[in-house]
């Protein structure tokens, strides 16, 4: 082979390999992680489920935040809504907001499993998932994260919080969100 | 699995008389099974056996028998779960790198393989064998090497 040849070959495997390298640092780089207890609950603006229009969790800024992960198709997620409307009940005149977010759904399945079960907290949809799995790093629903009036995650339990074990969490943690 | 058959089955016999009725052929869930996507698991629906995929399963059962054509259901699908419930990529911006590059790797392939393989062919013909120019000798000793010779004949 000549010369000449040999550097463009050489040339165009060294390119090969940093295009490869660079492949798996960018997705190393984006891959999804839940974020930590402590951290800043990350942004999102999402469409409703349950009427028109879109919210953000920065709308609720200064109010302790119950961000619950659901989906119709999901078994523990339909006791789980039972005990999140009663907790919602009785946890909403502390100024505790309860949210609830559908993903990887259908919206008409969800609306029925809203209407089942008469959950009457805010319901949004994310059907792509891009803020459940990428932002919040959600592996399985049920998951829940209780975040603190300045927006900081309290707790996060990844599973139904009918769980004896998380249904302790879930309270020690909105006592010490409201607190 | 069974489960999920006889609840797909079930759909689509409650559905059956209206899609008797379609103006164009139906479309088929094996079809949109092997083109969509579980969200969850991201295997293709028939790779999956997930409640989410036995979800979309049922609302594509519903769909066919009411006449509704791929596209349509496709459409519905992806209105609802974003682009990534489809298996294939679409056809522009920087989704058609996943349809032209593999066709790129291929040719690329080939041409190198070519290329390799007539190097190779070309290094392996017989060289001609090359006229000598000369004995290399001195005129004397190629005089004495021509007497020696002359006596042997």
């Amino acid at each position: 082979m000549s010369g000449r040849v040999k550097a463009i070959a050489q040339v165009l495997a060294l390119g090969c390999v940093a295009g490869l390298l660079a492949l798996l640092v960018w997705q190393l780089q984006n891959q999804s992680h839940a974020p930590h207890v402590g951290a800043v609950a990350p942004a999102f603006t999402l469409q409703r489920l349950d009427g028109p229009g879109k919210v953000s969790l920065a709308s609720y800024r200064g109010k302790p935040i119950v961000l619950n992960f659901w989906a119709s198709w999901c078994e523990p997620c339909k006791s789980e809504a039972t005990v999140l409307e009663r907790d919602w009940t009785s946890y909403r005149n502390r100024g505790v907001v309860f949210l609830g977010v559908d993903f990887h759904d259908l919206a008409s399945d969800a609306r029925r499993f809203v209407g089942a079960h008469a959950l009457t907290f805010p319901m949004l949809e994310d059907g792509s998932g891009n803020v459940t799995t990428g932002s919040y790093g959600v592996a399985q629903v049920p998951e829940t994260y209780v975040i603190n009036r300045q927006g900081r995650i309290v707790a996060h339990l990844a599973g139904p919080i009918t769980d004896p074990g998380f249904a302790r969490e879930f309270r020690t943690a909105i006592a010490k969100a409201v607190a | 699995m069974i489960v999920r058959v006889a609840a797909v089955a079930a759909v689509a016999l409650v559905f059956a008389a209206p899609a008797a009725a379609c103006a164009h052929p139906r479309t088929s869930l094996a079809y949109l099974q092997g083109q969509v996507m579980c969200p969850t698991c991201h295997t293709t629906l028939d790779m999956s056996d997930s409640q989410a995929a036995r979800q979309i399963d049922v609302f594509i059962s519903k769909k066919i028998a009411a006449c509704w054509t791929a596209k349509q259901i496709e459409s519905a699908l992806v209105a609802n779960y974003g682009r990534g419930i489809l298996a294939a990529p679409s056809h522009k911006g920087f989704d058609l790198l996943a349809w032209w590059l593999p066709i790129v790797a291929v040719l690329g392939g080939a041409l190198v393989l070519a290329f390799g393989v007539w190097r190779w062919s070309r290094r392996r013909d017989p060289e001609e064998p090359e006229e000598p120019a000369g004995s290399g000798l001195d005129e004397e000793t190629e005089r004495r090497l021509d007497e020696v010779l002359a006596r042997f004949e």
